[in-house]
């Protein structure tokens, strides 16, 4: 219909959207073209989504440019991460008859992705599938770790991938002499349309298959769960209390229909939450991981520190007396646990300490307090913890036994347990909550099927908000609040 | 300032035949240099802070051609500059972001209205609509026709811009009128090219001083009864002439249709190039705007020239009017001409268009069609346009089909390091304390504490009007109310309406004023009380804003009894004052200065020391945060209490956690606060910072070596 090129660029404030605009603009000035580009950001609109609009047309028509891009007209859309790219099909911009979309694959999580206390990310599936199924050519790529590997900026990559596609009426040498003298910018550019037009399909990465661990009937996923599960209790705190965990699995199993995919289902998930259960993070555990040379090395590498640096490692730590009663013996936890009620703390206590841990004082301190764990069996936090396992081991078995989509439900409870300080005591709130007012006399009742719906929507909406407005909702068996004004005095 | 434009300053000194490339906002830049301006002013706010800044920036060039550039305080300021028009011949411009911008100026636009001016006078405003306006919207044209101005809407492409600004300053002077000209953001961000002209250097300038002052001509003063004449004069010959001057010389530019001239569609300039996009589509015109439609875009949208408009209308059925914003002042004015002149043409508009939002090419294909379809059937029901709104929808419905959930949203916020972030995260934890307090929002970077994860504020009324906003809020509530506004509100307006009222009427209150040190939000330009360039080099590193005491000792000179500065990353220490304002039994307003320099003008001056010492060999120290992710239990309180770009989400790589853990991308700048926030909030152990040495000296490789040997665990 027209023989104007029409590029919509969708990208984050503060990402160089900008620079990359008036490359593109500068190349089709060189190339002799007609071009008018506009953007919508103010000047200091940052890290929110923001968009840039070029035509291009060839000289001598008096082309008159439109400032605006119009839905399912747009010959290509390039996004710099994968939800703009959405938010462009959502807008339908990205059209089967007409659009090469090229997006890079990186996510930039949104902040409303972020804050859940569980798993609030996007489908990333999905993105992938729908801009597959929406543009006449789609190339997905990441644009942001090629820009890293060329040390250069995703606006280079972006231009670069715009390159490759060969949507651009003119050659790549045009569009690299405007980059100007910047080498790593003109390598990042290369290497990103060479990406685009001789994709590669790099293999998924594996993760690292746990020791070898038999237990008798279980189905294989199961048996990696299992394995991961039992790995990890050891390294917790010893052979025996691998093989604490063992017995529990067993105990579930015992009582699972291996036929039923959905009691395995629960099995597994059991399996799993027991295990992240019975190494449970306490002050012992927590220096114990920081003090190990895997994670020095992990954090010189994230730092990305040089031999020739020298790195200082420093630890944010805040322990209270209750981190303290934790580890413990039961007697004299439970005594500071009882000053802790009265509004009297123990000296030297909740009070934010640095301390850096790779230096000689501070490994050695962190080394004494992770040696605490050998008495971890003894301690007032252990005994708190095996018991509340307990009562969800029996509560499970009795579950599997009797409706398998109760248990795998129940089996995602102690997901609720998060956190540290005051969000693990809501989180424990939470626990007890749904363990008290609805799995308990569920269970009482026999009652496990016609739970099942409300269990769920309740473990959810503990992972919804931290104040637990939407749980108290679900357990007063009321809808939620009805919209008022806040704050208004009732009469 | 935030960017540099050091380029296109050179770009302002091409002179004739030569072919100016880049930004709408610089060809008005050079455009004003083209007119022989004697001075230009105006305040920041998007989308024309770029003039502002390219004039301050470019002030030794300005200079040179004796012309005087002023950034003002605010827009009433900036309006009453065009004072200096009044009595000499003088050409000057201001600038500012409509419609907010135009409110605060308005006093000073009546006055200068009045009395009309000699030298031509221009007002450059940003005016949207649509997704890139931050503001309320209303329409510029209100004020152009109650205080008489003309009010330019060029089509928006640079020739027709920089044209329009040219002969701006004629009109105003064939008319005595101050004249404003209407952009809308993309207009002022296009990228286009015209050819340009000479500078003109003004007869009477910084460099061609007058030596003796305008006589006194009472007729002159915006003071009765001098105002009676004023109002006569303005409606009446000024008018008269405007048009006039508007009709000769061809302003509003006509568009014989090749066809279809039973019909007739009506626009303003700004939106042609929408439009002919839309018609294009429907198959009424191509690439080049040859159009089948007849078409008047009318660059100046008021006053209209009746003549015109019943010359244009004249054998046509029906015209439509297109015309954004509400209500529908041309379109209004129009009805009247027509119906005094006995026209009985069919006048559409807003009874077809939508009376809110932008004007986008396809509310226009939508409108135009429906127009056609009543009022040239034969040609209206064989139009496309259904085809191409069901093919629109019919992408939408698959995405949304495709991906499942609405696309989560991504509104701006907080940069990296921002030392605004961490006041927001103690006042999160003081309300854990003391329950939720009334919280009076204001314009500036702090307004993104209205998103998540913060979702503070209970309203906003203006730029530096938060205190003000609550003055009777503290009347019925049982804690005290609180407000929030920036150091650029604060020297906008708060000092005054704000402080000075609360003071006056000794209401309680507490007030907090973020010290950063610029207009941030605007691109960092600077206020009364920036620190100043002894204050930088002596920060380095460091905030500069610590010790610069202007808004400090302002507010003991007006008499504020209760105040404190905390620096913004003492997040406990923060929280602490808050808590101690709010619980206070002094009744009476509390100001607590928020103190700590915008993270953008501080990485600005790092990055040259770092790599210029980084260079020379020197010892550098770097900060980085970090998360262990074998401690991270996923429960994502730290990013509620932050929302720090960096501070981000990834896939556990834990085989057993199947929750994303918290995560801190290489974007991080060390700014420090999820330590604090961690220590503050008594959060989780998993942050640690690591503090990186470039170009160790001996001692920090004897102490390293040492802790290598006796803490030999942590070396892998």
């Amino acid at each position: 219909m027209s023989d104007v090129v029409r590029i919509l660029v969708a990208a984050l404030g503060g990402e160089g959207g900008g620079v990359l605009t008036s490359w593109i603009v500068a190349a089709a000035r060189a190339a002799g073209k007609e071009v008018q580009a506009t953007s919508v950001p103010g000047v200091a609109q940052r890290t929110g989504s923001t968009s840039y609009y070029i035509e291009i047309a060839e000289p001598g028509q008096g082309a008159v440019f439109s400032l605006v891009p119009l839905p399912a007209r747009i010959d290509v859309v390039l996004a710099s991460e994968l939800v703009e790219a959405a938010r462009c099909m959502a807008g339908g911009f990205v059209s089967p008859d007409l659009t090469t979309l090229i997006a890079s694959t990186n996510r930039v999580y949104s902040t409303a992705e972020k804050i859940k206390l569980g798993d609030g990310r996007y489908s990333e599936n999905k993105m992938r599938e729908a801009a597959q199924a929406m543009a006449r050519t789609a190339h997905l790529l990441d644009l942001d770790a090629l820009a890293t590997a060329n040390r250069t900026f995703i606006s280079a990559t972006m231009f670069g991938a715009l390159m490759g596609a060969d949507v651009l009426p003119w050659s790549d040498e045009v569009s690299l002499s405007v980059i100007g003298g910047n080498q790593a910018s003109i390598d990042g550019a290369r290497a990103a349309a060479e990406a685009v037009r001789n994709p590669m399909h790099a293999p998924d990465a594996t993760a690292a298959a746990p020791a070898a661990m038999h237990l008798e009937g279980l189905p294989p996923e199961v048996q990696t769960i299992v394995g991961h599960g039992h790995d990890r209790t050891v390294d917790f705190q010893d052979a025996a209390y691998g093989q604490d965990y063992l017995t529990h699995v067993a105990g579930l199993a015992a009582v699972t229909d291996m036929a039923d995919h959905r009691a395995v289902y629960a099995l597994s998930e059991a399996a799993r939450r027991l295990a992240l259960w019975m190494a449970y993070e306490d002050v012992a555990r927590v220096a114990d991981l920081k003090t190990r040379p895997e994670r020095f090395a992990r954090i010189r590498d994230e730092a990305e520190v040089t031999p020739d640096q020298v790195l200082w490692v420093t630890e944010y730590l805040k322990p209270r007396a209750e981190e303290v009663a934790d580890i413990l013996p039961v007697g004299l936890g439970a005594w500071v646990m009882r000053r802790v009620a009265r509004g009297r703390g123990l000296p030297f206590t909740g009070r934010g300490v640095h301390i850096r841990s790779n230096g000689v004082f501070g490994y050695r301190l962190l080394r004494l307090v992770a040696g605490m764990g050998r008495w971890r069996r003894r301690s007032f936090r252990f005994r708190a913890e095996m018991e509340d396992i307990a009562q969800w081991l029996e509560a499970m078995r009795t579950a599997l036994g009797r409706d398998a989509g109760f248990a795998s439900v129940l089996a995602e409870l102690p997901r609720v347990l998060k956190g540290y300080s005051d969000t693990q005591q809501r989180g424990k709130a939470a626990y007890s909550k749904i363990m008290h007012g609805i799995v308990l006399p569920a269970i009482a009742a026999g009652q496990e099927a016609q739970t099942a719906q409300t269990l769920r929507h309740a473990v959810a909406a503990a992972l919804a908000d931290e104040d637990h407005a939407a749980l108290d909702a679900i357990l007063s068996g009321a809808e939620a609040p009805d919209p008022r004004i806040p704050n208004l005095r009732s009469a | 300032m935030e960017v540099s434009f050091a380029k296109e300053i050179e770009k302002l000194k091409l002179g004739d035949g030569e072919t100016f490339e880049g930004e709408g906002i610089l060809a008005v830049t050079k455009a004003l240099l083209q007119s022989g301006v004697s001075y230009i002013g105006g305040y920041q706010g998007a989308p024309v802070s770029h003039l502002i800044d390219v004039m301050v920036q470019a002030a030794p060039q300005m200079a040179e051609l004796g012309v005087h550039v002023e950034p003002c305080t605010n827009e009433a300021s900036a309006a009453a500059m065009l004072g200096a028009s009044i009595m000499y011949p003088v050409r000057g411009a201001v600038t500012w972001k409509s419609i907010v911008g135009t409110n605060v100026a308005a006093d000073a636009l009546s006055n200068l209205a009045s009395p009309g001016v000699m030298g031509g006078t221009l007002i450059v405003v940003g005016e949207d609509f649509g997704e890139g306006s931050s503001v309320i919207q209303e329409r510029t044209h209100a004020f152009a026709m109650k205080s008489t101005l003309c009010l330019m809407d060029p089509r928006p492409n640079l020739t027709s811009i920089v044209n329009a600004v040219e002969t701006s300053f004629e009109l105003s002077e064939a008319s005595n009128t101050p004249v404003m000209m209407e952009l809308r953001i993309r207009a002022c961000h296009v990228q286009g090219s015209f050819q340009a002209k000479d500078n003109v250097a003004a007869d009477i300038s910084m460099t061609q001083l007058l030596a003796e002052p305008a006589p006194h001509v009472y007729e002159q003063l915006a003071h009765p009864p001098a105002t009676f004449g004023h109002e006569r004069k303005k409606s009446g010959e000024r008018m008269q002439a405007a048009r006039d001057f508007i009709r000769d010389r061809g302003l509003n530019e006509l568009f014989e249709g090749r066809m279809h001239k039973d019909v007739g569609l009506i626009v303003q300039g700004g939106l042609y190039n929408a439009l002919m996009r839309a018609l294009e589509e429907l198959g009424l015109a191509d690439a080049a705007g040859n159009c089948d439609l007849p078409i008047m875009a009318l660059n100046v949208v008021y006053p209209l020239v009746p003549d015109e408009i019943t010359a244009f209308v004249e054998g046509k059925r029906a015209v439509m009017v297109l015309e954004e914003g509400q209500p529908e002042f041309i379109e209004n004015e129009i009805g009247t001409i027509l119906r005094r002149a006995g026209c009985d043409v069919t006048l559409a508009g807003k009874d077809i268009m939508p009376l809110a939002g932008e004007y986008s090419a396809p509310v226009l294909l939508e409108g135009v069609g429906a127009f056609l379809r009543r009022h040239l059937p034969s040609l209206g029901n064989v139009l496309g346009e259904q085809d191409y709104d069901a093919e629109v929808q019919g992408l939408k419905e698959q995405a949304a089909r495709l991906l499942g959930a609405p696309v989560p949203p991504r509104p701006p916020g907080f940069c990296t390091g921002c030392p605004e972030r961490p006041f927001f995260s103690a006042l999160k934890l003081t309300e854990r304390e003391i329950g939720k307090v009334h919280y009076s929002a204001d314009i500036g970077c702090h307004a993104f504490a209205t998103f998540a994860p913060f979702n503070f504020g209970n309203s906003i009324l203006g730029y530096g009007m938060s205190l003000a906003s609550n003055a009777s809020v503290a009347s019925f509530q049982k804690k005290p109310p609180l407000a929030v506004m920036g150091d650029g509100g604060f020297w906008h307006n708060g000092l005054l309406s704000g402080v000075a009222s609360r003071l006056l009427n000794g209401g309680d209150g507490v007030l907090v004023i973020m010290k950063n040190g610029y207009t941030s939000a605007t691109g960092t330009q600077e206020v009364i009380s920036s620190p100043d360039p002894a204050l930088k080099l002596k920060a380095a590193e460091k905030s500069a804003t610590h010790g610069e005491t202007t808004i400090e000792d302002a507010l003991k000179g007006v008499g504020v009894k209760w105040q404190r500065t905390v620096h913004t990353y003492g997040v406990a220490k923060m929280r602490d004052t808050l808590l101690e304002a709010f619980r206070s039994p002094f009744k009476g307003l509390k100001v607590i200065v928020a103190e700590g320099e915008c993270q953008l003008e501080r990485q600005r001056r790092i990055k040259p020391i770092r790599a210029k010492a980084l260079a020379a060999g020197e010892r550098v120290a770097r900060d980085r945060f970090g998360i262990d992710e074998d401690t991270c239990t996923g429960d994502h309180s730290c990013i509620r209490l932050s929302g720090c770009p960096t501070l981000t989400v990834k896939p556990a790589s834990d085989p057993l956690k199947t929750d994303p853990v918290a995560h801190v991308t290489n974007g991080c700048v060390g700014c420090g606060l999820c330590g604090e926030v961690a220590h503050a909030a008594t959060l989780c152990p998993s942050f640690w910072k690591a503090t990186i040495i470039s170009n160790p000296t001996w001692w920090d490789r004897a102490k390293a070596r040492f802790s290598a040997t006796l803490a030999r665990g942590t070396v892998a």
